[in-house]
C-alpha cells in the first residue's frame, strides 16, 4: 500500500501527528501493534511539572529556564511557540470529539491521583478540573471521597488520609465513604471482580445513573465536595457528568484510577475517532517489523502480519514509546530500537540504568534514554547517518524524564507537531 | 507440559485493556472477560484441569481482545484451546450439523427450494428452537439451487487461457449459499488478466474449531494445505479467499490453534482485497465505471485480526465515484455459528445493537462487509443490503 506518510505507534504522539497530516489533506496510515500508554495515564496533559525537583506553577515561564539549560532537551528542539501551538491544536482537535479540556488559563493545576496525592498538570477534562473547582477551593470545608463496595482499584480511606496531610487542605476535613452498587440485573458476579471499565459501563446506563447520584447525595452528607473514582462513562461522559451535578447539587470530580484508565480511554477514542473523520487508516494489532532504507531514505516498512507487502510512504514518523510500549527493547547489558536499529543515547552498564530506590526523587536514568535526532527530530542510524524522511516523535526520545520533569503527554504533543508541520511543508513544496 | 512457545498468557501485564474491547464482556456480566478467561484462569487449568470455569463458553472468539492486547498475549487462542481441551465435550446434534456446513449444504442446495421455504416457516423456527436450541429470531442464510462448484465447470476451460493463475479457496457459504460472490472474484481475476484455479477443497474448519470439533479441523486442515499446495503451479502463485474467517484460519489458526504445519501455503495466502490492490498499484488497474453509491464499510473481526481492514478500504476508496463511510469498528456480534444458538443469541443482538445503531446513523445506500456472517446479521437486524467489497468492484468493472 503506498501513503503520503506513515505513523509507526498509535499512542497520544502518533494520533496527534496523525491528525496534523491528515487534516492537511495527507494520505495517512497509522500502524499500532497494541494499545497505547494511554491507558494506563491520568488522562490528564502534563506539560512541565517541576523543574529542579519543585513544582511548577506557570509552566511557560519555567519552559524558558529549562530550554535555555538542556540544549537536547525535545522541548529545546521544539521552541516556545511552536510547543503553545501545538497544545492548542491537542485541545481543539478534542474539542471536535466532545472532550473538552480545561487549562486554568495558563497555570498549571493539581490533580488528585488515586493514592490521595497531588500532581501539577497543564490540561484535565472538565470532570477533573475546571473554573467551579478552582473558584470554590478555597471556601472547601468538607470533601466526601467515595468508593463503591467491592471495587478493589481504589482505596477511599488512603486517598483521604494522604490527602489530609497536604497543607492545601488544612481547613478542611476529609471523609471516605463507601456506596453500595445498584442492584443490576442479572449481576450474578460480585462487585470485587468489577474493574473501573465495568462500572463506568454501569454509569453509561439510564436507568443506573440517576440512582447512582441519590445514592451520592446521601453519602455526601453535607459536603460541598464529592470525589469518585473515574467512572462517569466512557462515551456520553459530559452528559453524565451534568446528570449526577445537577441532580446531587454537588461537585463532582473524578480521580484517575488503575489501568484500565477511563480518563485516557475517552482521550484515546476521541483521537481515533478524529483520525478517522479526516479520512486516516489505522490499522490496529499490527506490527511494523523491519524496513528498507536505501541511500538513507526509508523506502518501505514491513508489518508482522504482512511479512512480504511493503508499506510505502513519502515520509514516516517513528512514535513507538519508550520501552513499556516496545518501541524500545532492552537486553541484559544492551539496549535497542528495533525497527530501524537507530542511535540510542544510554549508558552501557547495566548498573546504571536505574536507581536503587524505587522512589527516588530524581527518577531513573532509564526514562531519559531514547533515539538521539537532530534539530529537526529526524534520527540516525547506526553509521551515523541521518535518515531523511523519518522523524521521531514521543516517549521514544532521548534527553527528557517524563517522570521526573512531569512532561509526558506534553514532549508527545509537541514533537508530534513538529514533526508534522515539517512532514506537511515539504510535502506542499513537492506538489 | 507447557509448550515453550504456548506460555504468551505468562507475558500478561494485568492490565486489563482487552477486556474495555471484549464485546461479551461489554454486554453481559456472564462473561467475565478475556483478562480472567484467558491468561489469569490459564495458570490454574495448566495445574489442574477441574478448576475450569465454564464461563469461558461465553467467548465468541471474535479476537478483539487480541488486537488490543499491548503484550501480545494470545489470549482468544488460550481460550479456544481451553474450551476443548479441558471441558467435558457433550455431544449436541445441533452443534453438529451447525459445524457441518459442508455436509448441510450438499443437502441444502439439493432441496434448495424446500429448505429455504422451510427454514423461513415460523413453525419450522419454534421447532428449532425447541428442539434443537437454534433461537427463532434466527433468518436463515438460503442455499442456492446451483453450487459454485457446479458453475465453475462451465468455465473452467475458458481460465487456462490466462497465462498467470491465482488458486482461489472459496469457501462454503460461495458454494453453497451465494455463488454470485464465487463469479465476482472470478469476474475481477479475470479482468486482472489472472486464471483461476480451484480445488477439491473442504470447509476452512472455523465452525468446527468453535463447536470443539478440533480433530475433525485438523483432518480439514491438513486436507486443505495438501490440495491448495499441490494446485500451486509455482512459488509465487497466490491463494485468494474472499471470506475473512476462511483467509484467517488458512493462515493463522491453522498453525496457532490446530498445530498443522502450514508452511507449504502460509506465504502465497492473500485476502482477495489485499492480492487485487497490489495489482492495481502495481498499474494492473481494468477499466472501471463510476459508482455514485454512498456505502457504509463495516470492518469484520477478523479482517481487523489480520491486519486486513486497510487494504479493503483503499481497493474501495479506488473505485471512481464511490462514497465510503467508514463505520466505527464494532463487533456484528454473530462470531459465525455463536449467533446461531439459543444460549448466546440475546448476547449475540446485544453486542450488535451498537454496530446496528451505527448503521442507521449513517445512512448509507447499502452496507459493504468481507464477511458472509457479518452480512448475515446486519441483514436480519437492519433495513440494509449488504455487498461484498469484491462484488461491488465487479459491478464497476465494465
Ligand atoms: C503508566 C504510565 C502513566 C502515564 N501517565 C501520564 C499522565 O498522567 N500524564 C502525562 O502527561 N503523561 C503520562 N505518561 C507519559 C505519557 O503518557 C507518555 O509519555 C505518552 O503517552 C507517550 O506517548 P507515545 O505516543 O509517545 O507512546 P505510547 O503511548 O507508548 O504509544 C506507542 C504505541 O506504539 C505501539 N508500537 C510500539 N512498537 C510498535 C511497532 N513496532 N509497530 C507498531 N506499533 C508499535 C505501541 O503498541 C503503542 O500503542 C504516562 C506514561 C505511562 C507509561
Ligand atoms: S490486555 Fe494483554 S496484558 Fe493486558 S490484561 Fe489483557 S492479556 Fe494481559
Ligand atoms: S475473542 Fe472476543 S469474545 Fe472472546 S474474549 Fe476476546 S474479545 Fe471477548
Amino acid at each position: 500500500m503506498k501513503f503520503d506518510c506513515i505513523i509507526i505507534g498509535g499512542g497520544i504522539s502518533g494520533l496527534t501527528a496523525g491528525i496534523r497530516c491528515a487534516k492537511e489533506g495527507l494520505h495517512t496510515a497509522i500502524i499500532s501493534s497494541g494499545m497505547s500508554a494511554l491507558h494506563f495515564s491520568s488522562g490528564s496533559i502534563d506539560v512541565l511539572g517541576y523543574l529542579d525537583n519543585t513544582v511548577v506553577y506557570k509552566p511557560f515561564e519555567a519552559l524558558d529556564t529549562l530550554t535555555g539549560t538542556i540544549a537536547q532537551h525535545p522541548y529545546t528542539k521544539c521552541g516556545k511557540p511552536l510547543i503553545i501551538e501545538a497544545l492548542q491544536f491537542f485541545k481543539q482537535e478534542c474539542e471536535t470529539q466532545n472532550v473538552y479540556l480545561f487549562d486554568n488559563e495558563n497555570l498549571n493545576h493539581f490533580h488528585v491521583t488515586a493514592l490521595g496525592t497531588l500532581k501539577p498538570t497543564y490540561f484535565s477534562q472538565r470532570s477533573v478540573f475546571n473554573e467551579d473547582v478552582y473558584n470554590r477551593f478555597k471556601r472547601m470545608k468538607k470533601i466526601v471521597i467515595i468508593n463503591f463496595e467491592g471495587y478493589r482499584d481504589f482505596h477511599p480511606q488512603l486517598a483521604a488520609a494522604q490527602l489530609s496531610k497536604h497543607a492545601l487542605f488544612a481547613n478542611c476535613e476529609i471523609v471516605a465513604k463507601s456506596i453500595e452498587m445498584p442492584q443490576i440485573q442479572n449481576l450474578s458476579r460480585h462487585p470485587h471482580e468489577f474493574r473501573s471499565i465495568d462500572i463506568a459501563r454501569i454509569f453509561e446506563d439510564e436507568e443506573y445513573v440517576y440512582k447512582i447520584a441519590d445514592a451520592i447525595r446521601l453519602a455526601a452528607d453535607g459536603a460541598d465536595f464529592v470525589v469518585i473514582p473515574a467512572f462517569m462513562g466512557i462515551h456520553n461522559f459530559n452528559q453524565i457528568h451534568n446528570i449526577i451535578q445537577s441532580r446531587t447539587r454537588l461537585l463532582v470530580y473524578e480521580v484517575p484510577t488503575l489501568p484500565p484508565s477511563i480518563l485516557g480511554l475517552r482521550i484515546d477514542n476521541a483521537l481515533k475517532s478524529r483520525f478517522a473523520q479526516l479520512g486516516g487508516v489505522f490499522v490496529a494489532g499490527d506490527k511494523v517489523v523491519r524496513a528498507e532504507i536505501k541511500d538513507d531514505v526509508v523506502q518501505a516498512v514491513y508489518t508482522a502480519n504482512h511479512p512480504e507487502n511493503p508499506l510505502e510512504a513519502k515520509f514516516y514518523i517513528l512514535s513507538t514509546g519508550s520501552f513499556f510500549s516496545g518501541g524500545m527493547v532492552s537486553e541484559f547489558d544492551n539496549m535497542y530500537e528495533p525497527v530501524f536499529k537507530l542511535k540510542l543515547h544510554f549508558e552501557p552498564q547495566r548498573n546504571k540504568w536505574y536507581s536503587p530506590q524505587f522512589f527516588y526523587s530524581h527518577s531513573h536514568p532509564f526514562l531519559e534514554y531514547g533515539v538521539v535526532t537532530d534539530e529537526n527530530l529526524r534520527p540516525y542510524d547506526s553509521k551515523n547517518n541521518i535518515i531523511q524522511n523519518l522523524y521521531c516523535s514521543g516517549a521514544i526520545l532521548a534527553h527528557y524524564n517524563p517522570i521526573r520533569e512531569g512532561c509526558g503527554s506534553g514532549v508527545a504533543i509537541s514533537t508530534a507537531y513538529k514533526a508534522a508541520n515539517q512532514i506537511v511543508s515539504l510535502y506542499k513544496l513537492m506538489r | 507440559m507447557i509448550k515453550l512457545e504456548n506460555i504468551s498468557f505468562d507475558h500478561c501485564i494485568k492490565c486489563t485493556v482487552c477486556t474495555i474491547y471484549c464485546p461479551v464482556a461489554r454486554v453481559t456480566h456472564l462473561y467475565p472477560g478475556p483478562k480472567q478467561s484467558g491468561p489469569d484462569t490459564e495458570r490454574l487449568r495448566i495445574k489442574n484441569p477441574e478448576l475450569l470455569d465454564i464461563s469461558l463458553k461465553y467467548c465468541s472468539n471474535c479476537k478483539r481482545c487480541e488486537i488490543a492486547c499491548p503484550s501480545d498475549v494470545k489470549i482468544a487462542d488460550i481460550i479456544q484451546t481451553a474450551k476443548w481441551r479441558y471441558s467435558k465435550k457433550e455431544f449436541r446434534i445441533r452443534d453438529f450439523l451447525l459445524s457441518r456446513t459442508d455436509l448441510m449444504g450438499t443437502f441444502g442446495t439439493l432441496f434448495a427450494p424446500v429448505v429455504n421455504f422451510f427454514t423461513h416457516l415460523g413453525i419450522v423456527k419454534y421447532f428449532l428452537d425447541l428442539v434443537f436450541k437454534i433461537p427463532k429470531g434466527r433468518t436463515f442464510p438460503n442455499y442456492a439451487s446451483m453450487t459454485f462448484k457446479k458453475w465453475f465447470k462451465e468455465t473452467r476451460k475458458y481460465q487456462n487461457k490466462y497465462l498467470e493463475k491465482v488458486v482461489y479457496f472459496h469457501g462454503c457459504y460461495v458454494n453453497y449459499n451465494y455463488p454470485q460472490l464465487g463469479k465476482d472474484v472470478v469476474k475481477v481475476l479475470n479482468a486482472l488478466g489472472k486464471g483461476v484455479i480451484i480445488t477439491k477443497e473442504k470447509c476452512c474448519g472455523v465452525p468446527l474449531i468453535a463447536n470443539g470439533y478440533i480433530k475433525k479441523a485438523q483432518e480439514h486442515g491438513r486436507h486443505n494445505i495438501k490440495v491448495l499446495s499441490k494446485a500451486l503451479p509455482d512459488e509465487k502463485t497466490k491463494i485468494v479467499s474472499a471470506s475473512s474467517s476462511c483467509s484467517l484460519a488458512l493462515k493463522h489458526e491453522y498453525a496457532n490453534l490446530l498445530e498443522l504445519d502450514n508452511s507449504p501455503i502460509a506465504h502465497n495466502i492473500a485476502y482477495i482485497t489485499q492480492y487485487v490492490l497490489e495489482e492495481f498499484e502495481n498499474g494492473n488497474i481494468p477499466k472501471l465505471k463510476p459508482l455514485t453509491y454512498t456505502v457504509a464499510y463495516h470492518s469484520p473481526c477478523h479482517l481487523e485480526r489480520m491486519g486486513n481492514v486497510a487494504f479493503t478500504i483503499e481497493l474501495l476508496r479506488k473505485i471512481p465515484g464511490l462514497t465510503v463511510k467508514i463505520l466505527h469498528s464494532e463487533c456484528c456480534g454473530i462470531s459465525g455459528t455463536y449467533g446461531f444458538k439459543n444460549e448466546y443469541y440475546a448476547i449475540s443482538q446485544a453486542v450488535g445493537n451498537e454496530l446496528f445503531k451505527i448503521i442507521e446513523e449513517a445512512n448509507p445506500d447499502f452496507v459493504v462487509t468481507d464477511c458472509e456472517t457479518c452480512k448475515w446479521q446486519i441483514e436480519m437486524n437492519t433495513k440494509y443490503r449488504v455487498v461484498h467489497p469484491i462484488s461491488l468492484l465487479a459491478e464497476a468493472i465494465e
